[in-house]
């Protein structure tokens, strides 16, 4: 007992025997058919390749498991680009809050592919898409965040989606953003929490 | 002939102290309280002149918007001391001693196998360190079989670690007796590990953000994965956590960087808090992260 060097085969051992072919087709099976492992493993081996994307995508929508859920969503960010984009989008509008934040997490690590939707994503008829989307400008390194974030305090009619707003550009923005948090606070005059972030967005952004 | 405000060196205003420490903090983990101030200006200065921001502000906004997460990466370097020595950091193996290794051996018959993954091992003084900590303070060291793996991408580490040669400085930490119990002097003034602690553990070259490297490693019981996290951009950081499930037991733990944080990165682990330290558990079967 005590201390035991492994033999290199017990230690670093080959992976078990497989039911299916490591191929793109057959981890792509494996995705919908095996255990929880197995579809952790698929899920894994399949990062980076942009012809799986669409499959990931599809299995997120039915896969329940949270460990199988995460491993799509790595792989689907090691796939950053348009059709990772598409894959993620949807889950926006679901009512899972899991996918939904898994979604943003995901989106947010793929500036360059996502950064083309946000223009439509902030004139989407449902406020919650739209807060959500706020969320995802602050996490997202994109030179356009402040200049989306300014679009939302002029025109955006939801005053929760503007609060969201005001929320991040608290942490972006600067002195020269304290005239456009003044002019939504007179589009919301009703609203005194409207009033109160801004008020704190401008003290941070320092010109309170 | 150049003008003095060309060579006048930017300023940080408290203001922006505040805004980089909140957004250094929400990135890394690392969190600057006042008494660092210094130490941040003066890095952040070094940074602004190094990437030609004329000011803060400039710089803040290109770091926070870059795409690519380079120029962070040289913050968190710079920002970062990166150095290594026996028994750093020993409250986690206090905690590996005294509740870790406890809950492992719960469930398991005397005689099976523990399995302790240091990675990355930089040049041994983490893997060794664990193996001292063993001997001398887990009662039960002689009722299991305990494997000491340990892995870096850089092989140069590696070889140094299996020839186990340190500097007074890297031993500095190491109580007098145990010093004279597992080391002995070279002629050049360092200290030479025992060859029997060198053959107790394993190493090997492993990217922990490359699968093809990652699904060898199985059934790991403990994982000390401390100060490498903070160095990976955030897909990085989620495949090494990625790898880590997948390598370990359930009930396995995770030991991180004291500045560094598993729940930021991924939601597949518990945070445990033992009277030691704050660690991070692979659910047990059945249960959900």
């Amino acid at each position: 007992m005590g201390l035991r060097k492994p033999a290199a085969r017990e230690a670093l051992h080959e992976v078990v025997e497989r039911a299916l072919p490591r191929d793109i087709e057959g981890l792509c099976a494996q995705l919908h058919l095996g255990n929880e492992a197995e579809r952790r493993w698929a899920a894994r081996d399949l990062a980076g390749v942009a012809a799986a994307v669409p499959v990931l995508g599809r299995r997120l929508r039915d896969e329940a498991d949270p460990r199988v859920r995460e491993a799509l969503f790595t792989s689907l960010c090691a796939s950053a680009g348009e059709a990772a984009v598409d894959e993620l989008l949807p889950l926006l509008r679901g009512d899972d809050a899991q996918l939904r934040n898994g979604a943003i997490e995901a989106l947010a690590a793929m500036p360059r592919a996502v950064g083309p939707r946000i223009a439509a994503l902030l004139r989407d008829a449902d406020p919650d898409v739209r807060i959500l989307t706020v969320n995802l400008l602050g996490e997202l390194r994109h030179e356009q965040v402040t200049p989306w974030l300014l679009q939302v305090l002029r025109e955006d009619a939801e005053v929760n989606v503007v609060a969201a707003a005001i929320e991040v550009l608290a942490e972006v923005g600067g002195p020269e953003h304290v005239p456009a948090l003044h002019d939504a606070v007179r589009r919301f005059p009703a609203d005194p929490f409207i009033a109160f972030a801004a008020e704190a967005a401008a003290g941070r952004a320092g010109g309170g | 002939m150049r003008s003095a405000t060309a060579t006048r060196r930017p300023l940080i205003s408290d203001a922006d102290f505040l805004k980089f420490r909140d957004f250094f903090y929400r990135k890394t983990g690392i969190h600057f309280d006042e008494s660092k101030r210094y130490f941040v200006d003066k890095r952040l200065v070094e940074r602004i002149e190094a990437t030609g921001a004329d000011d803060f502000r400039s710089y803040f906004v290109g770091l926070r918007f870059e795409s690519g997460g380079a120029e962070l990466q040289e913050l968190v370097n710079t920002m970062t001391v990166n150095e290594t020595y026996f028994f750093r950091e020993t409250y986690q193996f206090d905690c590996m001693v005294n509740d870790m290794l406890a809950e492992i051996t719960r469930q398991r018959r005397p005689g099976s196998r523990i399995r302790i993954w240091s990675v990355p091992s930089s040049t041994g003084e983490e893997p060794y360190s664990i193996a001292i900590y063993l001997l001398e303070r887990w009662r039960q060291i002689d009722d299991y079989e305990v494997e000491i793996l340990s892995s870096d991408i850089d092989t140069q580490v590696l070889r140094q670690a299996e020839r186990g040669v340190y500097s007074p400085r890297s031993v500095g930490q190491l109580p007098k007796p145990l010093l004279d119990k597992y080391f002995t002097r070279t002629g050049g003034g360092d200290w030479a590990i025992s060859r029997d602690l060198v053959a107790a553990v394993e190493f090997s070259r492993v990217n922990l953000t490359d699968p093809a490297d990652t699904r060898r490693f199985r059934d790991i019981d403990l994982i000390f994965c401390r100060n490498l996290l903070i160095y990976f951009d955030d897909l990085s950081r989620r495949v090494a956590a990625e790898a880590m499930f997948d390598a370990m037991s359930p009930g396995g733990f995770v030991c991180l960087g004291h500045s560094e944080s598993m729940s930021r990165i991924s939601p597949l682990f518990q945070v445990r808090r033992f009277a030691d330290a704050m660690v991070y558990q692979k659910p047990l079967e059945g249960g959900r992260p």
